[in-house]
């Protein structure tokens, strides 16, 4: 059943993000994907996040469709040119990739190409267009395509975002809703208290969103993320996880922990970032 | 020098079709050299803008007034006892100067007069060409002073393209290939294997691509 079909008839979405290697090795990548198939929605495929390059998105998806693995296949503006972007995205039609996601891509400067030129020549919002331009059968010049692509779109919310910011970032969520976005990938998450004043002001039975879930791999990468991410990690669950024996299937219960509180909290879904463990996704899933 | 062209009369009467009194504001940098924000300039728009106004049964009352520079705070001042006595305030200078103007007089609105378009000079009397990308990096000496990162359609570092046919560019048969230029010039200086060395893919970050840029010269900085 297709992403989309799953969301219309209610499904708590589990979706898993699975890096295409820095490489053509993708056996690492097949693997872990085709472990948690039954239990993993759709694979989202990130394209060159934090602007590291490695094999693209399109790729990626590719080798996990020809697998029977369903994707998500991310989009960004900063290495393409519209001439591109639409033509990568007609191919993954082609190839049966009908769940994508728009993002804007990360400078090259945070990346490990730092004197790369980034493209823009559309940004995301343009590029929403540009998604619903092929679905109406026109490239952006106007010219006619032969046989047009319906897909599920994705977009990040930045639902961590509170005062003045929360505004602006509920704005431009609706901008994205009316350009076609159809749900929304938020930002880590360890405490939904955190998230609170996003949650009050948005209709989660309206408006799809999948807050990101990530597995903290130790006790120093829980401490870096709260001091320099500005993610929301509390001082107990950090306690939690120095004290706990077992410090991986403890960082796993955590894990599951946040997602039951995300389905009781009327989330569309989550989205699970394994950062590097896609491994233990098989045991995440076994203990959901 | 920065060039510019003058935006279509068109489109300025229509930026100030709510104006009724207008401060028109040239600059005596650049634009001035290139003919097109100076004094003469600002009294030639002045008047092209009253004659389509009156026609229309809509006169407008322009100001006319030319800073030394727009694109220094000390020149900026020079409208401070003015600037407010007016609907609105068109600015001749390039992109600098209407967001100078803005960043010093923020209650005001600024139309921009001019599209800003390169860096270049004057090739002849009244045809000015790109010379320089302000890529933050020049190179320009590996290519006997011809630069090909302003001068060539693909900002080529190894050229010519396949799309160079009699010395001209794929995109117009009036733009010249800047890399058949290179070619012929080390060939007549018998360096064309100057041409052989693999040349490392460009640092963009000293360009635009990275992100917008500041200069600082800490002797001058107080």
């Amino acid at each position: 059943m297709y992403l989309k079909n799953r969301f219309d008839v209610g499904k708590f979405i589990i979706l898993a993000e699975m890096q295409p290697p820095k490489g053509v090795d993708v056996s690492e990548m097949v693997n872990s994907a085709v472990r948690v198939k039954k239990s993993v929605d759709a694979f989202l495929v990130p394209e060159m996040g934090n602007a590291v390059m490695r094999m693209s998105a399109l790729g990626g998806a590719m080798v996990l469709q020809s697998q029977g693995l369903q994707t998500i296949m991310q989009v960004n503006c900063r290495d393409r040119n519209r001439i591109a972007l639409q033509a990568d995205l007609l191919a993954a039609y082609g190839a049966g990739i009908v769940n994508i996601m728009g993002v804007s891509g990360e400078d090259p400067s945070l990346g490990d190409h730092h004197q790369a030129k980034a493209v823009h020549d559309i940004d995301l919002m343009t590029l929403f267009k540009a998604v619903s331009t092929l679905q109406a059968g026109k490239d952006l010049a106007g010219n006619e395509l032969t046989g047009s692509p319906s897909f599920l779109l994705g977009a990040n919310v930045n639902a961590r975002a509170t005062g003045d910011e929360l505004a602006k970032e509920l704005e431009l969520m609706d901008a994205k809703s009316e350009a076609g976005v159809d749900f929304f990938i938020a930002p880590p998450v360890f405490d939904f208290n955190a998230i609170e004043p996003f949650m009050e002001k948005v209709n989660l039975k309206q408006v799809k969103i999948l807050p990101t879930i990530m597995l903290l791999k130790s006790v120093g990468m829980a401490r870096y993320m709260a001091r320099h991410l500005n993610m929301t990690i509390s001082q107990d669950l950090i306690k939690r996880l120095m004290r706990a024996p077992d410090k991986p299937l403890e960082s796993l219960t955590i894990a599951t922990e946040v997602l039951s509180d995300a389905k009781a909290a009327g989330f569309a879904g989550v989205m699970i970032s394994a950062m590097g463990w896609e491994e233990k996704l098989q045991k995440l899933m076994d203990m959901v | 020098m920065i060039v510019a062209d003058r935006k279509p009369l068109e489109e300025i009467l229509d930026m100030i079709k709510e104006c009724n009194k207008i401060l028109l504001v040239g600059c005596k940098g650049c634009v001035t050299v290139c003919n097109v924000g100076g004094a003469k300039e600002v009294g030639i728009l002045a008047a092209s803008l009253k004659i389509a106004r009156k026609k229309d049964g809509n006169p407008i009352e322009i100001d006319e007034k030319t800073l030394e520079r727009q694109c220094d705070p000390e020149y900026v001042e020079q409208i401070r006892d003015i600037f407010d006595q007016y609907d609105a305030v068109l600015s001749m200078a390039c992109g600098v100067g209407p967001q100078f103007l803005s960043e010093a007089y923020p209650s005001q609105t600024f139309y921009p007069a001019l599209d800003t378009k390169f860096f270049g000079g004057a090739v002849q009397h009244g045809i000015w060409e790109e010379r320089c990308a302000g890529c933050g990096t020049c190179v320009i000496h590996h290519y006997d002073g011809l630069c090909p990162i302003a001068r060539c359609s693909k900002s080529l570092q190894h050229g010519p393209c396949g799309g160079s046919a009699d010395g001209k560019c794929e995109i117009a048969k009036d733009v010249e290939c800047i890399w058949d230029k290179i070619v012929k010039k080390k060939m007549e200086q018998g360096r064309l294997e100057d041409l052989r060395t693999i040349r490392a893919p460009k640092d963009w970050q000293t360009a635009r691509d990275g992100g917008p840029r500041k200069s600082i010269r800490e002797e001058l900085v107080q």
